[in-house]
C-alpha cells in the first residue's frame, strides 16, 4: 500500500524530537539518526550533550578544520567543537554519569520497541554477535529514553511491535518513540498514539505497525512548536 | 631512584607471552590509542591473548576509510594501528567487549576471526566493562548494578532486588598487563591525558603491569600535583612515543 503523504527526513525528526531539551538538560545521542539532533537544538537553550567515551558539554559537529581539536570527537569519531565549560572524563566517571542517574534525556535508534517498553537496538540479523555499546546503560538509567527511528524496517516489516524478537538491549525502558510518521509514549505496558506526520490519519499508521495503539484524545498533526 | 621509562615499546611488551590476559585502551581513534604498543603487541606475536576492550576495531581499511572521509576536517595519523591489527594475525582467543562487530555489511578483522570459529566474544554493555575494570583498579570483588536483568548479559548471573529494582552481580576484571595512551607523565608514571580519557584512565591500575604509551615525558615536578590524572602508582611502565612517525608497524620501535 502506498503512503499516504511523504515520511518526515531526519533533520524534521530531530526537530520534534529537540522539542523537549530544556534549557540545562543533559542529553545522550546515539549514533545514527539521533545524531542530527544536535544540528537543530534551539539557541536559546543551553543543552549539555555527552558522550559515553568521557565527553560532557561539546559543541556542535565540526563541518570544517575550522576550531577543530584532533582530540575532541564523539562517538563513530566524528569531529565536535569544543565548547566553553566542556568537561574530559574517563569511561569509568562516564558510566558513573549515566547509572547514577545525571542523564536527562537519552535518543537513541531502534531495532524493535515493544508494548512494554522493551527495546532491542544491538543484535543486528545476520551478525555473529550484539553491538551493545553503552546502550544498556543508558536506556535502563537515563530519567528519559527517546527511541527516534523509522517507523518501519527498510524491508517494511514493522519495528513498533507487541514483542521484540530480537535480543533485548535493555527491558521496560522506553518513553517515547519518535519515528517519521509518528510520536509514541510507552504508557503502562500501552503504546499511546499522540501525533501523527502530515497527510497520515491514525489508522494510516495503525496499517503499517506490528502492535495495537491506543489513540490519544488529544492526537494531533506533528509541529514542530 | 625511581623511573618507569622503558626504552623500547619491543622492549615494554617483551614479557607478554601466550595466553596473556590484557586491557586495552583507547576508544576508536588514532589520537587515544596506544598505537605503538599494539604494533609492538603485533610483533611480539603472542597468541591466545584474552582483551577486554570497548571495541573489537575496525581493522586498518576501515580507519583508512574513516580517515578519509573525515579528511577535510581532521587529518589522522599514518602511525595508527588499532587492534584489528592483532585480531587479523590471529593473536585473539577471546575478546570481552561492548562493540564487537562491523554496522550494516562492513566485516572487521575480529569479525571475520568469530566468522569462522576461531575466537570467543564476551559481550557486555560499556558501563559494566568499564566499572568491572575500575573494580578491579579499586581492590571491588563485584558489584551490582541496575543493567543487564531481563536480558542475555545477566544469564548466569545473581540477581537480588534493591528497593523493589532487580541488579545483576558484576565481578572485577583484572587483567596481566594494561596497554593504555596518554599525554604527559613523569619519571613516577604519574600520567596527564589529552582529550577523553576514554578506557586509558580507567585501565591504568587495574592490571598486574600497566603500560603507557606517552607523547613526552617531563622532568619530575613539572606536572602540577592538581592536575594529575592517574598517581604514578597505578603504572608501572612508560615508552615515549616517537618523534618521527615510524612508516610500518613491522619497524622495530
Amino acid at each position: 500500500m502506498a503512503d499516504p503523504a511523504p515520511r518526515l527526513d531526519p533533520v524534521v525528526m530531530a526537530m520534534i524530537v529537540v522539542r523537549e531539551f530544556f534549557d540545562g538538560a543533559v542529553v545522550n545521542l546515539g549514533i545514527g539518526i539521533p545524531m542530527h539532533c544536535a544540528d537543530v537544538i534551539p539557541p536559546d537553550r543551553e543543552v549539555l550533550l555527552h558522550s559515553e567515551h568521557g565527553l560532557l558539554g561539546f559543541g556542535p559537529l565540526a563541518q570544517t578544520s575550522e576550531g577543530v581539536d584532533p582530540y575532541v570527537f564523539i562517538v563513530g569519531n566524528r569531529p565536535v567543537l569544543p565548547r566553553p565549560g566542556m568537561v574530559f572524563l574517563s569511561h569509568d566517571e562516564s558510566f558513573s554519569i549515566i547509572r547514577g542517574g545525571h542523564i536527562d534525556i537519552t535518543v537513541m535508534g531502534g531495532m524493535q520497541v515493544d508494548a512494554a517498553g522493551n527495546l532491542a537496538n544491538a543484535h543486528a540479523p545476520g551478525k555473529p554477535a550484539a553491538n551493545l555499546g553503552g546502550a544498556p546503560d543508558l536506556a535502563t538509567c537515563a530519567k528519559r529514553t527517546i527511541i527516534m527511528m523509522y517507523h518501519t524496517a527498510s524491508d517494511g516489516s514493522p519495528k513498533v511491535v507487541d514483542h521484540c524478537t530480537l535480543p533485548l538491549t535493555a527491558p521496560r525502558c522506553v518513553n517515547r518513540i519518535v519515528t517519521d510518521i509518528a510520536v509514541m509514549d510507552l504508557v503502562g505496558g500501552r503504546i499511546v498514539l499522540r501525533e501523527v506526520a502530515p497527510g497520515w490519519t491514525p489508522a494510516e499508521v495503525q496499517a503499517v505497525t506490528g502492535a495495537r495503539l491506543v489513540v490519544a484524545d488529544d492526537i494531533r498533526e506533528m509541529s514542530l512548536a | 631512584m625511581i623511573d618507569k621509562s622503558v626504552a623500547t615499546f619491543d622492549e615494554a611488551v617483551a614479557d607478554i607471552s601466550e595466553g596473556a590476559r590484557i586491557h586495552m585502551g583507547g576508544f576508536a581513534s588514532p589520537f587515544n590509542t596506544p598505537s605503538y604498543l599494539i604494533a609492538a603487541l603485533a610483533r611480539n606475536g603472542a597468541r591466545d591473548l584474552t582483551i577486554a576492550t570497548t571495541s573489537a576495531s575496525t581493522g586498518p581499511e576501515n580507519a583508512r576509510n574513516i580517515a578519509n572521509t573525515l579528511s577535510e576536517i581532521v587529518s589522522w595519523p599514518s602511525d595508527y594501528w588499532e587492534m584489528g591489527l592483532i585480531a587479523r594475525q590471529g593473536q585473539i582467543r577471546k575478546l570481552i567487549t561492548s562493540f564487537p562487530v562491523g554496522t550494516g555489511k562492513v566485516v572487521w578483522p575480529f569479525e571475520e576471526r568469530l566468522n569462522a570459529g576461531e575466537a570467543e566474544v564476551e559481550v557486555t554493555g560499556q558501563g559494566s566493562l568499564a566499572e568491572r575494570i575500575r573494580a578491579a583498579r579499586a581492590g571491588i570483588a563485584a558489584f551490582y548494578t541496575p543493567v543487564g536483568p531481563g536480558t542475555v548479559v545477566a544469564e548466569g548471573k545473581e540477581i537480588r532486588d534493591f528497593e523493589g529494582v532487580p541488579h545483576v552481580l558484576e565481578q572485577a576484571l583484572h587483567a596481566d598487563f594494561a596497554l593504555v595512551r596518554a599525554w604527559k607523565a613523569d619519571r613516577y608514571g604519574n600520567l596527564v591525558f589529552r582529550g577523553p580519557k576514554t578506557f586509558n584512565e580507567t585501565m591504568a591500575g587495574a592490571a598486574r603491569v600497566t603500560i603507557a604509551e606517552v607523547d613526552e615525558i617531563v622532568p619530575l615536578g613539572d606536572l602540577a600535583p592538581d592536575a594529575i590524572h592517574t598517581p604514578g602508582v597505578y603504572v608501572q611502565r612508560l615508552v615515549v612515543r616517537p618523534s618521527t612517525p615510524a612508516t610500518s608497524w613491522q619497524e622495530p620501535c
